[in-house]
């Protein structure tokens, strides 16, 4: 029972120690706003440039910014932690790690989730793209598994934390990344070749496939393939999260740098 | 005309709670306080956490704005002529923040020198001046992120004696300084202040306002409950003694037997680590360490002492609580 | 006191610049973030295989960087100036506090100058998107117009961080509106009828048309003219802001709230 209580009293608990400070100023700026900014964006730079559709950009968007709650919440799980001066305290604790790190990572998944599906929505709302009620619940299912791949990578990125400072600066860089190279706005075929294959072993590229795909009326059994092959992915990414985490935390204590100063 | 006057000064914040948004109700952190300062002095503001110490120099220095209530300095009001109020003083307060870490001392300083206009041609005299004064001039080019909070200290006294300001606000100047630093500092203050520089000070270490200041508030709860020189507040608690009992588990009923005592002025305990310390002040002339004693169970008891009493005592009676154990 | 201003402003500049060399990370962020967009724009163009919108679309990422340097870090640096508990000192020293910070905005806007060259540089080597203005000396006036516009803009939005201090999540939020607003990757004549309105309000607006139309040998001067009446405009309105806005804070006590 103890287990189910970290994973959920636990996880909101310490998502509300970590993200309280924020106020619906900060929250609806950067979670809300920015969001729909890029969505008009790049639909405006597509009718421009006679590419894709306003429903291509749309999708495109509003899943690939889910990213940035899922990097930057995933990383703050540690970093965070880290700069309050907290880990020790909860590492030197005898909750089980997996626990510890499921439960804080649930709310950063529901967060990603909520905010692909708002932008989704609202940004079909701006452009007038349709949206048939039908494909909402599919669709949500292709955001969580695109959400949960980029919280995969958040883990990795969180892990990196325990040995640098600028771990912000690696969440951006990883945004830009997946903002070039997942499809989201430019089609996969359009890619160098090069790229074109780091794109099939970076999250969202999967998902959001598989999103478009479902948005358009195809069936799941279609999307099925994507969509298990982005929560592969989230997994292997998370497995890679976790091992870093573990071996750079012996690190850190044997270095003395799991707090920053 | 005095160097800082202030007169039923009132200072209110208003809290907002949460995503709601809902007003709390005001918080009176100055509940019109009156004081003055004349020029030369050193006056100490002494108090609690939370008594209002730090908001009464953020009124002086004109980053707050009264809620009621006039400040004065140097003749210049703070809330109507701030500009005229920041070229008179400097303004030094306690603890890590308040200097550019990747920039090294000197830079610091330079650019503090810009905005205080000071004349481009005595900067660079000043600056060093400043720098053997605090005794940091063999580190000047060394990043700040490298100091020590006492050398940090050090080098806000530089910073806020840049532009030669006849007043001086230190708040908490000595908070979390090792005693080796924190005496370095006081030295400097009472340097600052034998040459004629107005001082005021805000600390809650007592033997540093014992020991600085020429006259002294206590302040409690945004209220002014006491002032005067340090003599005059120590005499204040009374000529008599103090009796310094350390023990453990002592009832509160045995509290107020004591405190009951013919002779007894106040009972004062004190939690510590391990027990209590009881701090009785007695009238002079009175012999009550057998009877207090009696009260006590032996198996209460620990250390016993006679003292006089100190600016201390004067200052836990004001501020502290009387005796709920 | 003009002479006082000036030297103000250089030391200022000097130090924070310095001061941002320093964090050599912020650096690499503010030049970096901006070029993903630029790249995948430039990348949407090239698809649609139009060679004059690809160069429209690299002298436009060129400029934008500017803002993503200047909006992002202009709010940020005032957040950075009240986390070291710096903000305080500003306020409470007697140089005039907007010139203070405009001297900070002056030296992000700084930055933003490298981002020009590396974008540009970046569009020609990767994209092969020519860019050889016909009339050099107009082209890098009208750059340097804009950016100082971009400057007026930060500044209104630090200005405000003063005494709101969510503000700075703002700036970055209202960095893709702008991109959009100021017709740097789409022509702004595309943007329904209503929003043409805000796009004209905004002077970065006009100095994007002279820059365009310097590097395409064009008269440019109107829209330069344009571009620095309304940023003067601006600059006037925020030098306003910047007296109210203090005086708020000092009535809320929120100068050191962090």
């Amino acid at each position: 029972m103890n287990w189910l209580r970290i994973l959920t009293i636990g996880g909101i608990t310490s998502y509300r120690a970590l993200f309280g400070w924020t106020s619906p100023w900060i929250l609806v700026p950067s979670l809300l706003v920015a969001p729909l900014g890029q969505i008009l964006l790049f639909a405006y730079i597509g009718r421009a440039s006679g590419v894709g559709s306003d429903a291509f950009f749309v999708i495109g968007n509003a899943v690939q910014y889910s990213a940035m709650p899922c990097l930057f919440g995933a990383t703050s799980t540690v970093v965070g932690e880290r700069l309050q001066r907290t880990l020790g305290i909860l590492l030197l604790s005898p909750a089980p790690r997996l626990a510890l790190l499921l439960g804080r990572l649930l709310p950063v998944l529901l967060n990603g989730v909520g905010v692909a599906l708002f932008g989704y929505l609202a940004g079909s709302a701006l452009l007038g793209v349709p949206v048939r009620v039908g494909t909402l619940a599919p669709v949500a299912l292709a955001i969580a598994a695109a959400a949960f791949g980029c919280t995969g990578l958040g883990l990795i990125n969180a892990a990196i934390g325990l040995r640098l400072r600028d771990t912000a600066v690696l969440s951006n860089i990883l945004f830009g990344l997946l903002l070039l190279l997942s499809g989201a706005d430019v089609p996969l075929d359009a890619l160098p070749p090069g790229l074109a294959r780091i794109s099939g072993w970076l999250p969202l590229t999967h998902g959001l496939a598989a999103a478009r795909s479902l948005a358009a009326g195809g069936g799941l059994a279609d999307a099925g393939p994507a969509l298990l092959a982005e929560v592969l992915l989230g997994v292997g990414y998370g497995v890679v999260g976790v091992t870093l985490l573990r071996l750079l935390e012996v690190r850190a204590r044997s270095a003395a740098t799991l707090e920053l100063a | 005309m005095a160097a800082v006057e202030v007169d039923r000064l009132r200072r209110d914040y208003r809290q907002r709670a949460g995503l709601s948004g809902r007003r709390r109700p005001a918080v009176e952190a100055v509940r019109g306080i009156s004081f003055g300062i004349e020029p030369g002095e050193t006056y100490g503001l002494l108090g609690p956490n939370g008594a209002g110490k730090t908001t009464v120099i953020k009124v002086l220095t004109t980053l707050l704005l009264p809620t009621a209530g006039t400040a004065r300095v140097l003749g210049h009001d703070v809330a109507s002529r701030p500009a005229e109020v920041r070229r008179r003083i400097g303004y030094v307060f306690g603890g890590d923040r308040g200097l550019y870490d990747r920039l090294s001392a000197f830079d610091n300083l330079r650019y503090f020198a810009e905005l205080y206009a000071v004349p481009a041609r005595e900067q660079r005299r000043r600056i060093g001046y400043l720098l053997d004064l605090v005794d940091l001039a063999d580190r000047q080019r060394d990043r700040v992120e490298g100091f020590s909070r006492g050398m940090r200290q050090r080098l806000h006294i530089a910073r806020g004696l840049l532009h030669d300001p006849p007043v001086l606000f230190l708040d908490e100047p000595s908070i979390g300084l090792d005693p080796v630093a924190a005496r370095t500092l006081r030295t400097t203050i009472a340097d600052l202040a034998a040459a004629g520089r107005t001082i005021l000070l805000t600390t809650h270490y007592m033997y540093e306002a014992d020991e600085l200041c020429d006259r002294i508030s206590i302040i409690r709860g945004g209220s002014i409950v006491a002032e005067g020189t340090p003599a005059g507040l120590k005499a204040g608690v009374g000529a008599g003694s103090v009796l310094e009992v350390s023990g453990r588990g002592v009832p509160a009923g045995t509290v107020e037997l004591i405190r009951g005592l013919p002779g007894v002025c106040s009972v004062t305990v004190e939690e510590r680590a391990g027990g209590q310390v009881l701090l009785v002040r007695t009238e002079p002339a009175t012999q009550l360490t057998a009877r207090i004693l009696g009260c006590l169970d032996d198996r209460q008891i620990g250390t016993v002492a006679v003292r006089a009493p100190t600016l201390e005592d004067a200052y836990v009676e004001l501020v502290g609580d009387q005796g709920a154990a | 006191m003009t002479r006082r201003a000036l030297r103000l402003v250089a030391v200022t500049w000097w130090l924070q610049l310095r001061m941002m060399h320093r964090s050599a990370f912020d650096g690499v962020m503010q030049l970096v973030w901006p070029m993903f967009f630029a790249t995948t724009a430039l990348l949407i163009y090239r698809v649609g295989g139009d060679p004059d919108a690809l160069t429209y679309a690299a002298l436009g990422a060129s400029v934008m960087t500017i803002w993503t340097a200047i909006s992002s870090s202009a709010s940020a640096i005032l957040r950075r100036e009240r986390g070291f508990g710096t903000l305080e000192l500003l306020v409470a020293a007697p140089a005039p506090f907007a010139l203070s910070v405009a001297s900070i905005v002056l030296a992000v806007s700084t930055v933003g100058g490298y981002a020009i060259v590396a974008t540009l540089l970046w569009a020609r080597l990767v994209f092969g998107a020519h860019i050889a203005p016909d009339q050099p000396a107009v082209f890098a006036l009208a750059l340097l117009v804009t950016a100082a516009a971009f400057a007026v803009l930060g500044f209104l939005l630090s200005v405000t961080v003063v005494r709101y201090r969510t503000v700075w999540a703002l700036g970055g939020a209202l960095e893709f509106p702008v991109w959009l607003l100021c017709g740097f990757l789409v022509p702004v004549a595309l943007l329904p009828a209503w929003v043409r309105g805000l796009s004209w309000l905004l002077p970065p607006t006009w100095g994007m048309r002279a820059v365009r139309a310097a590097s395409a040998g064009q008269p440019a001067w109107a829209d330069l003219a344009a571009c620095a009446g309304i940023a003067a405009a601006y600059c006037v309105a925020s030098a306003w802001l910047a007296g109210a806005v203090l005086r708020s804070a000092r009535r809320h006590g929120t100068l050191s709230l962090s």
